[in-house]
């Protein structure tokens, strides 16, 4: 689950780093009100001590054979808070990447938004919460963590995709790579749900103020929303900001790819000056050759007067995994069109998706932490 | 569980040594360290050969750091799986041909492995030798003066600090359930809800334990951490050292 630097573009894995910045600044800023006091620093410290504890704990996966361990992201909301469990994830995840090499210091921001934002900012206060809303039971408390892992994993295997997708230094095409992700994180999912309620049975049982004192019950509420309400307003913001996003995705076709090369473009002219000039050149060639053979591709066509954005888009070409929505290792196929035309389709639409589930749970858990600290 | 926290003790031991790059100040080795897997990052998918001259820094910085090479490798090996994987679809995907090297026909894909390969080398690399060279507390006392929040450094501080006393907790626990166990490998899943449990119990009553024998002792959130020493000039000169060769490298070569 933890990407690393060498399959990262640094636009990805900066822009992703600004984005989980900013969601610890946010966090933290709204925490300094009301729940972060002093004495809930240092438990929110050992509680990510605590998950690094617990993914080092391996068990055997019945019926497998083999042996695995929590990720705890789910654990960890459920037992201290969505925004709490944040930091404590992020600290881990820091101290991971650090320390014991697990992800980049440049991936840090993608590693920190898949298994810090979409569990603990986005699933939990969606999902989980709304779930115990009617009183906590053993029943409830299982289901909830089971819908809330397997929910967080598939998204957070849904980014690893997209990320990597974006950056291009990995040539797997999009639809291959996340059909082998989705799959094995809803196996994933599953066995993290299942351990993840058995903990929290357990803990419930033992000390159930810890759990009902975080959940909030629907008799404390002032103003508690639905579950149902949630899930429709999230549903119609994702598709609104998915229209709006292909909107700018069709006028400006492929931002991040453009960056990519750009930079692989200033990256040829100087490699044309040093003796790698033929490495490259004949990588351009061949894009563009096949680029060029292909009628159905689009950019090419509008850039024969530019010899520069010719170049470059030859350049994104070779550096791009669909070159030019045509599947690299077949341009002959045209149903390579049409999957690319999915696949692309697809990208932007989990793109939209996640701005979207990002923008509610900051709104909603801003109203959630004042009508917390109100009672 | 046990090779972490000898690991963790490992880059601490080293952390404390007293060599020129040691002594820099920590804000000069962040900004290197981050400039250079920036740069690092952004060269092309085939660019193995212009990579290379990279690799002078993490060798040079390990020779006058005195860090040890055993160390790094088995760093190393946690990040590869997942680079190797990646690379090896480049591999089968990309199939076409690069250069030919004395008949043999190297591919793309290939050529693509490689510098993936070398990439995470030197990433790995650069994030070792910042954690390696400098002491956790002064990397967040930095943090604190880049006017990161204090709550968050504050939460990076105590999962730092308690990384190692929470895994030797779960390792005895561990040993003691293996010991009773009838020599199973691993946990079984239906046993994972109370041991974890457990553990998690534990610990929230530790933290508290210690946070308010720590208050007891007069210690407060609000003190501002000392620089050990300014920014100098050759923590300027360091810093420019290492970048604008690197920049020079991949904007203008």
């Amino acid at each position: 689950m933890h990407m690393a630097d060498a399959l990262l573009s640094p636009a990805v894995g900066l822009g992703m780093g600004a984005v989980s910045a900013a969601a610890v600044g946010v966090t933290a800023a709204m925490g300094k009100r009301d729940d972060f006091s002093e004495g809930k620093i240092p438990l929110m410290g050992v509680a990510g001590a605590l998950v690094f504890a617990g993914q080092m704990v391996n068990f055997t996966i019945p019926a497998t054979g083999s042996s695995g361990h929590i990720v705890g992201s789910v654990l960890l909301s459920a037992l201290i808070g969505g925004g709490p469990a944040f930091l404590a994830m992020t600290a881990v995840l820091t101290i991971q990447c650090l320390f014991f090499a697990d992800g980049g210091l440049l991936a840090l921001g993608c590693n920190i938004f898949n298994m810090g934002v979409i569990p603990c900012l986005v699933v939990c206060p969606l999902v989980f919460r709304p779930l115990l809303r009617g009183g906590v039971s053993n029943r409830r408390l299982s289901a909830a963590s089971v819908v809330s892992s397997v929910l967080s994993l598939e998204l957070a295997a849904l980014a690893v995709t997209l990320l990597t997708f974006l950056s291009g230094i990995a040539g797997l095409p999009f639809a291959a790579f996340a059909s082998l992700m989705l799959p094995i994180h809803l196996v994933i999912g599953l066995v993290e749900g299942v351990v993840t309620a058995a903990i929290l049975v357990f803990v419930h049982r033992m000390r159930p103020e810890l759990i009902d004192a975080s959940a909030p019950l629907s008799g404390r509420r002032r103003e508690g929303r639905s579950a149902k309400k949630v899930l429709i307003s999230l549903a119609v913001l994702a598709i609104a900001s998915g229209c709006a996003l292909s909107l700018f995705a069709s006028t400006h076709p492929d931002g991040l790819e453009w960056a990519v090369g750009k930079t692989a473009e200033r990256a040829q002219g100087q490699g044309q000056a040093d003796g790698q000039g033929e490495v490259q050149g004949e990588a351009d060639g061949q894009a563009q050759g096949e680029g060029e053979g292909e009628g159905t591709e689009l950019v090419a066509q509008g850039n024969n007067n530019s010899g520069l954005h010719d170049d470059a888009a030859a350049l994104r070409d070779s550096t791009a995994f669909l070159p030019g929505y045509v599947f690299a290792a077949d341009p002959e196929n045209e149903a390579g069109v049409v999957v690319s035309g999915l696949v692309g389709t697809l990208a932007v639409f989990a793109a939209s998706c996640a701005v979207g589930l990002v923008m509610i749970p900051l709104v909603k858990y801003r109203k959630k932490s004042v009508s917390d600290a109100g009672p | 569980m046990a090779s972490r926290v000898r690991e963790l003790r490992a880059l601490e031991t080293l952390a404390a040594g007293r060599t020129a790059i040691h002594r820099l100040h920590p804000f000069a080795k962040m900004l290197t360290a981050l400039v250079f897997i920036v740069l690092t990052a952004s060269y092309g998918r085939y660019d193995f050969l212009r990579l290379a001259p990279y690799l002078f820094y993490p060798f040079v910085m390990m020779a006058v750091a005195e860090l040890p090479y055993k160390l790094i490798l088995t760093r190393l090996a946690a990040a590869l799986p997942f680079c190797l994987f990646a690379g090896l679809s480049n591999v089968i995907f990309d199939r076409g041909a690069a250069f030919a090297v004395g008949g043999v026909t190297v591919s793309l894909g290939v050529l693509s492995l490689a510098t993936i390969l070398i990439k995470a080398y030197l990433c790995v690399m650069s994030a070792l030798l910042l954690v390696a060279t400098t002491p956790f507390p002064e990397l967040m006392a930095q943090l604190r003066r880049l006017r990161v929040p204090l709550s968050i450094v504050l939460v990076f501080e105590t999962a730092y600090r308690y990384v190692g006393v929470v895994l030797e907790e779960a390792r005895s626990m561990t040993t003691a359930y293996k010991l009773r166990g009838g020599g199973k490998k691993a946990l079984l899943m239906r046993h994972m809800g109370a041991f974890v449990g457990q553990l998690l119990l534990r610990g929230f009553d530790r933290a508290r334990r210690v946070h308010a024998a720590m208050r007891c002792r007069g210690y407060s959130l609000h003190r501002p951490p000392p620089a050990r020493h300014p920014f100098a000039p050759a923590d300027a000169l360091f810093t420019a050292a290492v970048c604008i060769p690197a920049a020079v490298l991949r904007f203008v070569w």
